[in-house]
């Protein structure tokens, strides 16, 4: 117990005064839930922080969340509406908005996880605090800018199609496989950025990569009905991308463009395989972070 | 009291270093090897390991005050860090109770963008308080920093007064039951900074908590802590009470040591006079290892004139670490060229009163003419380090920064 000393004092609360800490030689760190617990106000502030500074020093400051996802949806909607002239305009307006949304949080989220211990390599260096939280607290920032954008297209749906079929309950699912998949992602890169700067190189290119090997703007129905080898279209279906940005879809559409449940599993199985990996890298470099950022 | 807080059990931090075999640097080499370090790691290079901390056993009782003092590479920081949990040690074990907040920085984590308000936040939960008592203790902070009007000015806007000022104030704030914090009181105005201590010492004496820290600054160390660790090259010489401690690590820091000049072949001049190696010493003809600013220096350079020499003219040129020419002592300037030295060694001394030079390492040149000839030049002939030191007697510097040089000076209102 601490003396009480003038009026102001308090407490450090009990878990703290009676905790005791053991450093060792150990390579090996864990996922402390309660140590997790006891950094809260840590993770809320980090979070807090990049949110405030995002547009800080713009002439129009937040709007730029909205028109953003706007401009995006704009762009690429209208771009798809030019090159393939269908039946139905808007539908495919939507399609490749809604695609192109859940696009934008999943490749904003990667970069921006990627790159998180690196710009925090200051405070990284200086005290200690379970790492795990800086892209934590990317993930929650990219999740502000998702939602602003997720509520734009939903007025632009309603506007042009009304209200959105009872598929749409599946969306809370769709999303945490969309950001347990990108997490995982960003965390692999994140973890080998710290010994390993190429990875900055890398991660626009796969971006890149994966935007074509995803129906973003290109319908997997398009790709599996292409003339492909069948091995590249199976590996197409195995990419999780395709089948969160698919799901994504289905939650407005209430159809699906291709869905194949044997490859969907094996694009699960893919991903937990992703996200084990990626922690386990992470927890076993994690306590030397500051000897080589 | 007598309860312990830190043990400390033969810790050890390692690093290995990495040498690049040397070849040829052109694009096309540096492009292939960078492919072929794809494949195969460490090829072409030598690795050798370097402790930077060795053996470290301690046992530091709570509410104790622990300085830990040793010159520059000491491994001082390393074991703070250690400490307070940034880097893995290499072998051996910590065990502590209770909360600890480390200062490394001062202002870990302030981002320019933000303002003063939303930074004592974001900083006071970098170093472990909890929303509720930053609630509690901001009014306190805010006074302490002295400003209140600039609160929601963003921090890149405030003068690097204000912005030492506000980081201080959150990390005099802090009340873990462990406090480490590294050279940080440094920074900051000497008013500021005497008013942290004294926010630190009453902080531990009243309520028993236990603070490890780190200065150069004998005196600072001598007035607040009541015990000290001297670590040198990695290991730890002495602990035990400050007042035995320190005088052990002052002697130390006197031992022999001079750089040999006499081997430079990159030297130019016509060899009539050539300088052979160089030191500093005390007023006692004591040798060391670093000038302390404010207190006498002599500067020993041994020399050989080969012939008998008319008008020799000796000067010395001292640059600071960027380059830049802060002192040049010549006796063409202050007296007349010696009018004859025989041949043979000779030892030239030059006298300064008080050391003028703020801390840091200084590199030096040398120049001598014979007659007006160059007769022997040497272009960064080696360097020096300068502690800080109490140059006004009043245990008071001007802020980190702000002084690169020291003018004795006094002030006067008539």
């Amino acid at each position: 117990m601490q003396p009480c000393h003038g009026g102001k004092a308090i407490r450090p609360r009990l878990y703290f005064t009676h905790l005791k800490t053991l450093i060792t030689s150990s390579d090996r760190s864990n996922l402390d839930i309660r140590e997790l617990q006891r950094f809260a106000g840590l993770f809320r502030y980090l979070s807090l922080r990049d949110v405030i500074v995002r547009y800080k020093q713009t002439r129009m400051g937040f709007a730029w969340s909205v028109l953003r996802p706007l401009i995006n949806i704009v762009i690429f909607g209208s771009l798809s509406v030019l090159i393939d002239r269908g039946e139905d305009v808007g539908d495919k307006f939507l399609h490749v908005s809604a695609a192109v949304i859940i696009w934008q949080l999943i490749s904003t989220c990667i970069t921006d996880l990627s790159n998180s211990l690196l710009s925090n390599a200051n405070i990284l260096t200086k005290v200690y605090f379970p790492k795990v939280l800086l892209p934590l607290s990317g993930l929650l920032v990219c999740l502000v800018d998702f939602a602003i954008a997720f509520v734009i297209f939903l007025l632009v749906f309603i506007l042009l199609k009304g209200l959105p079929p009872l598929s749409m309950l599946l969306f809370p699912l769709v999303l945490a496989y969309a950001l347990f998949f990108s997490f995982s992602i960003g965390l692999l890169f994140s973890t080998a950025s710290v010994k390993y700067r190429d990875v900055k190189f890398i991660v626009p290119f796969l971006l890149q990569i994966l935007f074509y090997a995803s129906p973003v703007f290109i319908s997997s129905e398009f790709v599996l009905r292409y003339n492909l080898p069948d091995i590249l279209k199976g590996l197409y279906q195995l990419n999780p991308l395709v089948h969160i940005i698919n799901a994504f879809k289905y939650c407005f559409f209430g159809a699906f463009e291709s869905f194949s449940p044997a490859y969907f599993s094996a694009s699960v199985l893919i991903s937990l395989f992703l996200f084990y990996g990626a922690l386990r890298y992470f927890l076993r470099f994690e306590k030397t972070f500051a000897d080589h950022i | 009291m007598s309860e312990q807080a830190i043990r400390i059990e033969n810790i050890g931090k390692m690093y290995i270093l990495s040498h690049r075999a040397k070849g040829s640097e052109s694009l096309v080499a540096s492009i292939g090897s960078g492919l072929s370090n794809v494949f195969k790691s460490g090829a072409g290079k030598s690795k050798e390991e370097f402790w930077a901390l060795q053996g470290i056993n301690a046992e530091i009782k709570k509410g104790e005050r622990v300085g830990v003092i040793g010159r520059n590479g000491a491994g001082k920081s390393t074991l703070l860090k250690i400490l307070s949990r940034v880097v893995k040690p290499s072998t051996g074990r910590i065990e502590y109770e209770g909360r600890m907040a480390s200062l490394l920085e001062v202002g870990t984590g302030f981002h320019g963008d933000l303002s003063g308000r939303e930074n004592i936040y974001l900083n006071g939960s970098i170093l472990g308080m909890s929303k509720r008592e930053i609630d509690t203790r901001f009014d306190e902070i805010v006074a302490f920093s002295e400003v209140e009007q600039f609160l929601d000015t963003p921090v890149k806007r405030y003068s690097s007064g204000m912005y030492v000022r506000l980081a201080f104030a959150i990390a005099a704030h802090l009340e873990p039951e462990i406090l480490i914090v590294d050279e940080v009181l440094a920074v900051g105005d000497a008013a500021f900074q005497k008013k942290c201590l004294g926010k630190m010492e009453e902080v531990s004496q009243k309520e028993g908590r236990t603070i490890l820290f780190v200065s150069h600054n004998m005196a600072t160390i001598q007035n607040l802590c009541n015990t000290c660790m001297y670590l040198s090259g990695g290991r730890m010489i002495k602990y035990g009470k400050t007042e035995d401690v320190i005088p052990e690590y002052l002697r130390a820091s006197r031992e022999m040591q001079s750089q040999d000049l006499s081997q430079r072949t990159d030297r130019s001049g016509n060899g009539k006079f050539r300088f052979m190696s160089f030191g500093l010493k005390d007023t006692a003809g004591q040798s060391l290892i670093a000038g302390h600013c404010g207190t006498e220096l002599i500067i020993e350079i041994f020399a050989r004139a080969n012939t008998l020499l008319n008008q020799l003219e000796l000067a010395m040129g001292v640059d600071d670490q960027y380059g830049q020419r802060v002192a040049h002592f010549s006796n063409l300037v202050t007296s007349s060229p010696f009018e004859k030295v025989n041949p043979g060694d000779h030892c030239f001394r030059i006298r300064i009163p008080r050391f003028p030079l703020k801390s840091g390492n200084y590199t030096f040149s040398l120049y001598s003419t014979v007659n007006g000839d160059v007769a022997d030049w040497i272009q960064e002939a080696g360097n020096f380090d300068v502690e800080a030191g109490d140059f006004f007697k009043t245990g008071k510097l001007p802020p980190e920064g702000q002084a690169a040089v020291f003018i004795e000076h006094h002030f006067e209102m008539i």
